[in-house]
């Protein structure tokens, strides 16, 4: 009953009712222009909302995720650039329909489509994780430690150029998050002298540059890029269309849940993989897929609505980000004085309902904000980027000052803009780094947790690992990780294959 | 699930390779630094995160380093390309803009420095005249002020310009003028 009551606060309190709502329509507008992100809105919002209370804060962020992650199929059906990286596999398809005249019943379907996937992963996230939760705290801290670094290293080798840059990234993370004293042992760490370091780089201002900044300073290289205007009628879909693809939004949404539940792993990759599993099952699409199949959009867009509930999971019950926006938002959960992981459902089972409650919430509007709006949006997101850049610029300035009233975070702010920039250019990519810097101190922790109890010895360490099964799972999915992209792994292959072609 | 499979053959962007040595070389501090928290003194020390994950950092760079090696070189033409390709120079001039706010902010406070960032900024991006990016300029820090102060209560530098008086007096305007 409790639970109901927790779940209902978001509905029948006009504030946080008003709240998501114009958090979710913000979100739509955010992940549609391109160059404006979730992850950036969201780092930026939280020095904004530091000082209001929580509940209203995680109203407009969770408004802003779950509208964000739907509002990059905007641009990526239209303009053919996916808003957000959680939209590249709508292009593949929108795109097509679009340019056949088609853009308003492919936005209406993607709504459709994104709402059904948002309610599925929602669902899983209300009865999967107080399960998840209960096996957490059986959890040791070498699990802990285990999942973390996979966590990482499953960003780092699906988003970038190669395995070694992002596990360079991860590990810069982490390395930028250990800086300040130590929180064991009060021993200076990379201070060199100064005071100021002793409480570490706000990971607020890592993150505004990084997400901010950097991709501003990315956008000035698409200044005379000019929009395609299209012609938008009829949005809301047919009857017959939603009930034919039904199936396959349940399958697809079902992938979407799973991968975004997957430490590391979040909507860009829940998209493309159901995508790939709409295109497999689909044996005589009316239309081919890449020209504008129905049943492509379907795909990514149920499974990266999905994927927020799944991400959600990992991050309210181990305290673990599923993917980069996630990472910012446990952030900002602690900055609000609350600490994720197995212990939040016991501890704080209203703020988990609230939660559920909201992302319900949040649903039912993106419905509504989805279908409706369509001749304001196409003008929003014509924004000239002239005008646009100098505005984020602003905000981001003005986000990382106000989380502690500091210049220095400006300085470390643009640091990090001009350092993701760099990165980027060269095929690094930025989100390995902020799960580092969040998972910092999860992983410091609980590794001279492990090693304390097993009296500071690494055999003993393993021997404790293979008595216990998860640890060994997780062992052997991180060795796996790491083969499955350097050589040695192509090499086991041939010689299994020769192997079994000799038999 | 494969990464970039034509990864080697992808010719590498001017400044690439340097900057992989650059990022060497920091790992490289980082790991002598993080050496000297506690040198190698027991397993759970403050410095064994650090040390693990600098040296993480330097076998990844070494790795990045080498793999450029076997990619065709960069378009000829040196810094010149570097910075038509990479930094041009609308990046640079943002990053002074960046810089020029966080030396003002204290001094002159946040409506005038915001105000003179986006006049410049806008009027350096749009090249349509001195008066159409004073007027946007007007307008967004009007937005941004009534979103920052009002909604968000962002506490901010007040600087030379008196903005209590001023609202205390648009208040007392608000407050006369109702009956």
């Amino acid at each position: 009953m409790d639970a109901l009551n927790y779940f209902l606060m978001t509905w029948l309190d006009p504030q946080l009712l008003l709240l998501t709502a114009l958090g979710t329509m913000a979100g739509i507008y955010i992940g549609a222009i391109p160059g404006l992100s979730v992850t950036m809105a969201v780092s930026i919002l939280i020095s904004f909302t530091f000082s209001w209370e929580v509940n209203d804060a995680l109203a407009l962020m969770v408004g802003i995720y779950m509208g964000g992650v739907y509002g990059g199929s905007r641009t990526a059906i239209l303009l053919n650039i996916p808003g957000a990286p959680s939209a590249i596999a709508t292009a593949m398809d929108g795109y097509p329909m679009a340019q056949k005249g088609e853009a308003g019943n492919a936005i209406g379907l993607s709504t459709v489509m994104s709402v059904i996937g948002g309610f599925l992963g929602i669902f899983v996230l209300a009865v999967g994780a107080p399960f998840v939760s209960e096996f957490a705290l059986t959890f040791q801290p070498r699990d802990y430690l285990l999942l973390a670094v996979m966590g990482i290293l499953l960003v780092g080798s699906l988003s970038g150029e190669s395995l070694a840059k992002g596990v360079f990234a991860g590990a810069l993370g982490v390395l930028i998050g250990t800086v300040g004293l130590d929180p064991l042992t009060a021993e200076e760490r990379f201070t060199f002298g100064i005071t100021e370091l002793w409480n570490g780089i706000s990971p607020v201002a890592v993150m505004i540059g990084l997400f901010g900044v950097s991709e501003a300073l990315n956008q000035l290289h698409y200044l005379n890029v000019k929009a395609v205007t299209q012609n938008v009628t009829k949005i809301i879909p047919s009857w017959k269309d939603v009930k034919k693809y039904l199936p396959l939004s349940l399958q697809t949404s079902g992938i979407g849940v799973v991968i975004g539940a997957l430490p590391g792993t979040g909507g860009d990759i829940a998209a493309l993989m159901a995508y790939d599993h709409a295109k497999r099952v689909t044996k005589n699409p009316e239309v081919p897929f890449g020209k504008g199949a129905k049943e492509g959009l379907v795909g990514a867009e149920t499974a990266n609505n999905a994927a927020v509930g799944g991400a959600y999971i990992p991050m309210l019950t181990l305290g673990i980000p599923g993917d980069a926006v996630t990472a910012v938002f446990i952030g900002a959960l602690f900055i609000h004085g609350l600490n994720p992981g197995p212990l939040l459902l016991v501890e704080k089972p209203e703020m988990f309902w609230f939660t559920v409650g909201n992302l319900t919430l949040a649903n039912c509007f993106l419905l509504i904000f989805g279908l409706t709006g369509i001749k304001v949006f196409t003008k929003i997101v014509e924004l000239p980027k002239a005008t646009l850049i100098p505005l984020i610029l602003l905000l981001s300035i003005v986000g990382a000052y106000a989380i502690n009233n500091s210049v220095a975070d400006i300085w470390w702010m643009l640091g990090f803009g001009v350092l993701g920039y760099v990165m980027k250019h060269y095929g690094y990519q930025v989100g390995p780094v902020i799960l580092g810097v969040i998972l910092s101190r999860l992983m410091d922790d609980n590794w001279r947790r492990a090693i304390i109890s097993d009296q500071e010895s690494i055999p003993m360490l393993f021997a404790n690992l293979f008595k216990s099964p998860l640890s060994v799972v997780l062992f052997l999915a991180v060795v796996f990780l790491l083969l499955s992209q350097t050589p040695v792994w192509g090499w086991l292959k041939g010689l299994l294959g020769r192997r079994r072609n000799a038999t | 699930m494969e990464t970039h499979p034509d990864v080697h053959k992808l010719k590498l962007h001017p400044g690439e390779s340097v900057f992989g040595w650059l990022m060497l070389l920091f790992s490289l501090f980082a790991f002598y630094q993080s050496y000297q928290i506690a040198g190698f003194s027991s397993l759970s020390s403050p410095g064994s995160l650090p040390m693990a994950a600098s040296a993480i950092m330097v076998l990844a760079a070494c790795m990045v380093v080498v793999g450029n090696f076997s990619r065709p070189p960069p378009d000829e033409g040196g810094l010149k390309v570097f910075l038509a390709q990479v930094f041009p120079y609308t990046v640079a001039v943002f990053c002074g803009l960046i810089l020029l706010f966080a030396v003002m902010l204290n001094s002159l406070g946040f409506i005038l420095t915001a105000f003179l960032f986006l006049f410049s900024s806008m009027w350096f991006l749009q090249k349509r005249g001195v008066i159409p990016a004073l007027l946007l300029a007007l307008v967004s820090i009007v937005l941004v002020y009534i979103v920052f102060r009002l909604v968000f209560q962002v506490v901010l530098p007040e600087g030379i310009v008196p903005e209590r008086d001023i609202m205390a007096a648009i208040g007392r305007f608000f407050k006369g003028s109702t009956p």
